[in-house]
């Protein structure tokens, strides 16, 4: 540097500056490019990896006809990033909030919040990772897999979810809000007008949400799936191994607005849709079952109450009611107290099956050969000798001024004489059939662990009496459907046929997959000894019998009445009573089983107290009188009823009257 | 006094310190497009909207340079204060509303037709011309305080002052400190310096300390890593670039940074695409280059035959250098984010023409240096005098 121009200590001071401001750049530039590198990549592949899941579509409950009773609609979840919001688009907001329904001022509202304070997004967050701890099957085109595990639906609330926790709080200790979800179930055809509006922030996820078409129909039986997905009860529970849909993913890499680059995908396992399962109920039937229910709910407000239909000749349901019953669409709206709606009484509680009970006794009396139809039984005195002990007999409801054969016992529901049948066989013997006709075991059938096996004590615990009361249907308990169970042994032919539900499995084409067969387990009586009951349970809905009430015009209807005090405070209600009828038509040919089971209807009753006869009976009748309809059962020459009376031809001439 | 031209022998017209700078440019630049390419073909106007851009400003900037070659500066010398103040009123027209666009809240652009041009660009060489001008006119009287120092400090004032009501601080102090490098370089006096560079510190602290805004992002600067998750997750993207990048680079349209992780892209943060997409030698090539501009500049500048060709290159030569300085430091996360595009590189249209007429002048110093400058001077100092 010559001449002068500028004085050369001054020039080297300024290009030393210089030159080492290039030395600098240029160490830092090897400290980023090499040595710190590690730490930052770290940082990289975790702001670019991308894994997203792939739902699978949770399959179809269909009813016998194909009908579905629960599916899995693909829905949009709409939310908004208020940060990307767009001045310009201000002026479309009312078109928006006109497309989702909602609130155009309430839709300011949520565009124009775009902090929250951090403390309650951490209480946010305990009670999300609470509340979602299996994993999600919802999913998002936007999130990250972290994001994928908590964020979207997780929760009921209806507060904001945020799927981005990268935002750091700003100096007030607000954390700005990347998601905020205005509407849950937006279609297609709505999200595609929403696309056309091109407000900038206003993002969709696409979901599978569960729907019931038929709301309350069946609700016990198909259950539901609570919002992440996991199967609760039901069916959805009971077959979610068929139901389920495997969810498949991708891993890939992300741009700086976590968009896919598809073009550095590196895995995609496509998603497998769950197989759909076909229940044996049919909706009809259901649908008649629930109606009489709602008529009996209306009539007699009854604490609870039971009806189930089903095939005898393959123990398939056709139907299974309970009232109070709940909404499946709307499980979640129910309060605590009203939770109980959600049990499903037919399986889960018990009850003192009462004088149905009394098929039990007979059969085995009968199958045993100790008596035939026409034995009779002193049933007049209030005591009897039993294994050399003197021992006190139930009640009569009726004073008999003779004895009565064993098919009067069964028509006009005697107490002592079933206790006399019980007594022939003995303590081990009468136990033994009980156990064989399945009380006190579960019944398999698919309802989830809550399933009450009943209380049928072995005999070494019985007392004195209970010989003489449980003939009758006392000190023993049995849910709805083990009685039901019981009396198609009778409607079979003899031989036990358990409840089943589920049909086929079909895959996501409708190809079917899996046939259930019938569920059939042992013989329990001869099929003869069936017969035989049958007809003497013809005689229940006969003049002669306890239950005219059920007797159909061209049809002969098997069945028995219960009625049972109910235990109120340790003690048998003098006041509270489950009645009951069970029974199957037609006789001898048998193509239904219904049970009507109504606990707690006294108060609407004349004289304060329910009967079987006057309550359940009644029901039966009207459900069954549909079903023939229905399900076009036609008549069948009847074979000749057991008279319930000694004058047979006077009982049997009479009963032909009545059908004609 | 020879009048006749001294015409260099072929071998020194070809290879020269100024041949070397221009040599540079071009290559920075052909590095610059393919870059922009790379950077800016996700972009939602289309992977060409920016390259065809630029392009067509290469092409401009390229006539600007040949003009700015050609012309006689000693002539142009003349103009010095209608350069002045034009660049002056072309400032304050930018500041007003209407006539000025407002990005993002600063109003530095005038609309020319389809283009937009950043008036403060232009206004840093208009500073160096004029007041290389004022201080070779007044080197005898530089010890003086008014005549030689407060007076060009005023001016250096007046040019910095509107630009930062734009506001446009990045440029603003680039002026500020070219100015003031070519006053310490005139001779300027110590005792008046140091207080003013201290003066100027404090002005720039209380700046940044009165707006919260600039403050936060000046204290997240100094904890790069803590705030990544915050206010400078941008930088941070940016750092992470050259890691990606590594030694190797990930190969020429291979980067990812710049698909929406990095601001500014294609403009001021174009270099972290270098360093991905080509790596650590490249990225060491491009400041190599700089520095070899600057080198090249100091060879070149031996050879001024006078005060005002001495500092007008010099001050060419600072305007590219501290630019790049600047640039490359906030993009390696040593200085604060302060928007400053890089020279030859970054897209914009601006930045491009100035660096175009910036080299256009070195290139012209070469081409008359050479000759019998000084009769020429002598000829023209008293036109210029009076």
């Amino acid at each position: 540097m010559s001449k002068g121009f500028a004085s050369n200590p001054r020039q080297i001071l300024l290009a030393t500056i210089v030159l080492a401001s290039f030395v600098g750049v240029g160490a830092r530039l090897v400290w980023l490019h090499v040595i710190d590198r590690d730490a930052l990549l770290r940082f990289v592949s975790q702001a670019r990896y991308k894994i997203e899941p792939l739902p699978g579509r949770r399959g179809d409950i269909l009813d016998a006809n194909g009908a579905k009773l629960a599916t899995s609609r693909s829905l949009i979840i709409l939310a908004v990033d208020p940060q990307s919001l767009r001045k310009e688009d201000e002026a479309k907001w009312p078109q928006l909030a006109a497309l989702i329904g909602m609130n155009p001022s309430e839709l300011a509202r949520i565009f124009n919040t775009k902090t929250r304070p951090v403390a309650s997004t951490s209480a946010q967050n305990i009670e999300r990772n609470g509340v979602s701890a299996p994993k999600s099957a919802t999913f998002a085109y936007n999130v990250t897999p972290s994001d994928a595990t908590a964020p979207i639906p997780a929760s009921d609330s209806e507060t904001e979810n945020s799927d981005d926790e990268d935002e750091a709080p700003d100096a007030a200790g607000n954390r700005a809000i990347r998601f905020a979800k205005l509407s849950e179930s937006i279609t297609e055809s709505t999200f595609t007008s929403i696309k056309q509006l091109n407000i900038k922030g206003v993002i969709g996820q696409r979901v599978y949400r569960r729907a019931y078409p038929n709301n309350s129909i069946a609700s016990h039986i198909i259950g539901y799936v609570d919002r992440t997905e996991r199967p609760v009860t039901g069916i959805e529970r009971y077959a979610d191994f068929y139901l389920h849909g495997l969810n498949g993913w991708l891993e890939s890499e992300k741009d700086g607005k976590r968009e896919e680059l598809a073009q550095f995908r590196t895995r995609q396992v496509p998603a497998a849709d769950g197989y759909s399962v076909k229940l044996s109920i049919d909706s009809v039937v259901q649908q008649i079952v629930d109606e009489e229910l709602a008529a009996i709910a209306a009539k007699y407000e009854p604490e609870k109450a039971t009806i189930i239909v089903s095939d005898p000749r393959t123990g398939f349901i056709l139907a299974l009611g309970n009232y109070p019953s709940f909404d499946l669409n709307t499980y979640n709206k129910l309060t605590k107290e009203e939770q109980g709606r959600m049990r499903n009484i037919a399986v889960s509680d018990m009850y003192e099956p009462g004088s149905v009970f009394k098929i039990v006794a007979v059969a085995g009396a009968l199958n045993e050969g100790l008596v035939n139809a026409g034995s009779t039984f002193d049933c007049t005195s209030d005591s009897i000798e039993y294994r050399g002990k003197t021992r006190k007999l139930p009640r009569e409801d009726h004073n008999f001024d003779h004895r009565l054969t064993v098919s009067e016992i069964v028509a006009h529901s005697s107490n002592r004489g079933a206790a006399q049948l019980a007594m022939a066989m003995g303590d081990d013997r009468f136990y033994g059939y009980a156990r064989a006709f399945g009380f006190g075991q579960l019944t398999g059938f698919p309802n989830l662990g809550i399933e009450s096996p009943g209380m049928l004590a072995s005999p070494k615990k019985w007392d004195g009496l209970t010989i003489t009361r449980m003939p009758m249907g006392h000190s023993i308990a049995a849910t709805p459907l083990q009685m039901h169970q019981a009396m198609t042994v009778i409607a079979s032919g003899g031989v036990m046929m358990r409840p089943s539900i589920i049909r086929q499995v079909l895959d996501s084409s409708g190809e079917v997959v899996y046939r259930f067969d019938r569920r059939e387990g042992d013989r329990v009586v001869s099929e003869r000894t069936a017969q035989t009951v049958a007809r003497m349970l013809q005689g229940v809905a006969s003049k002669e019998g306890t239950a005219p009430e059920a007797a159909i015009k061209d049809y002969d209807v098997a069945g028995k009445t219960g009625t049972s005090q109910k235990i109120v405070n340790g003690r048998y209600s003098e006041r509270e009573h489950v009645v009951s009828f069970v029974g199957f038509l037609p006789a001898n040919q048998p193509r239904l089983v219904i049970s009507v089971i109504v606990d707690g209807a006294d108060k609407n009753c004349p004289g304060g107290v329910a009967y079987g006869s006057k309550v359940a009976a009644p029901s039966f009748k009207r459900v069954a009188e549909q079903l023939i309809r229905h399900l076009d059962i036609k008549p069948v020459e009847p074979l000749s009823p057991v008279a319930p009376g000694p004058k047979k031809p006077a009982s049997r001439l009479a009963l032909k009257g009545s059908r004609q | 006094m020879s009048t006749a031209p001294v015409v260099p022998p072929l071998a020194r017209q070809l290879i020269n310190p100024a041949a070397l700078i221009a040599v540079c440019c071009i290559g920075l630049t052909i590095l610059g497009l393919t870059i922009l390419f790379s950077a800016s073909a996700s972009f939602k106007q289309g992977p060409y909207y920016y390259l065809n851009k630029q392009i067509l400003g290469v092409f401009l900037a390229g006539g600007l340079c040949f003009i700015a070659s050609r012309i006689n500066l000693d002539y142009a010398r003349r103009y010095s204060w209608w350069i002045a103040g034009i660049a002056l009123f072309l400032l304050v027209l930018v500041l007003i509303p209407g006539l000025g666009i407002s990005v993002k809240g600063s109003r530095r652009w005038l609309g020319l037709g389809p283009v937009r041009l950043q008036v403060s660009e232009f206004a840093k060489l208009a500073l160096v011309f004029c007041l290389s001008h004022y201080l070779a006119l007044n080197q005898t009287r530089i010890g003086e305080l008014v005549r030689g120092y407060l007076v060009p400090l005023a001016l250096i004032g007046a040019f910095v002052g509107l630009i930062v009501l734009e506001p446009d601080f990045g440029t603003a102090a680039l002026a500020l400190v070219v100015g003031l490098t070519l006053l310490f370089l005139a001779g300027a006096k110590w005792r008046y310096i140091v207080p003013t560079v201290g003066l100027a510190i404090s002005f720039f602290a209380v700046m940044v300390i009165h707006n919260p805004n600039r403050l936060r992002r000046f204290v997240a600067f100094l904890d790069v890593e803590g705030n990544k998750q915050g206010g400078t997750y941008q930088l941070y993207q940016a750092l992470a670039a050259y890691a990606a990048g590594g030694t190797g680079g990930a190969g020429l349209g291979q980067g990812r940074q710049q698909l929406n992780f990095l601001p500014e892209a294609h403009t001021d943060f174009i270099f972290a695409v270098v360093g991905e997409e080509l790596g650590l030698w490249f990225t060491l090539g491009v400041v190599a280059v700089f520095a070899t501009i600057f080198i090249a500049g100091l060879v070149h500048l031996r050879r001024a035959p006078n005060l005002f060709h001495f500092l007008l290159v010099t001050g060419c030569l600072m305007l590219i250098c501290l630019q790049s300085i600047v640039n490359l430091g906030v993009v390696t996360g040593v200085f604060p984010t302060k928007g400053m595009s890089l020279p030859f590189i970054s897209a914009g249209l601006s930045n491009l023409l100035l660096m175009g007429l910036l080299v256009g002048i070195i290139l012209n110093t070469q081409r008359t240096w050479g000759r019998a400058v000084l009769a020429e001077k002598s000829r023209s100092m008293r036109e210029v005098l009076g």
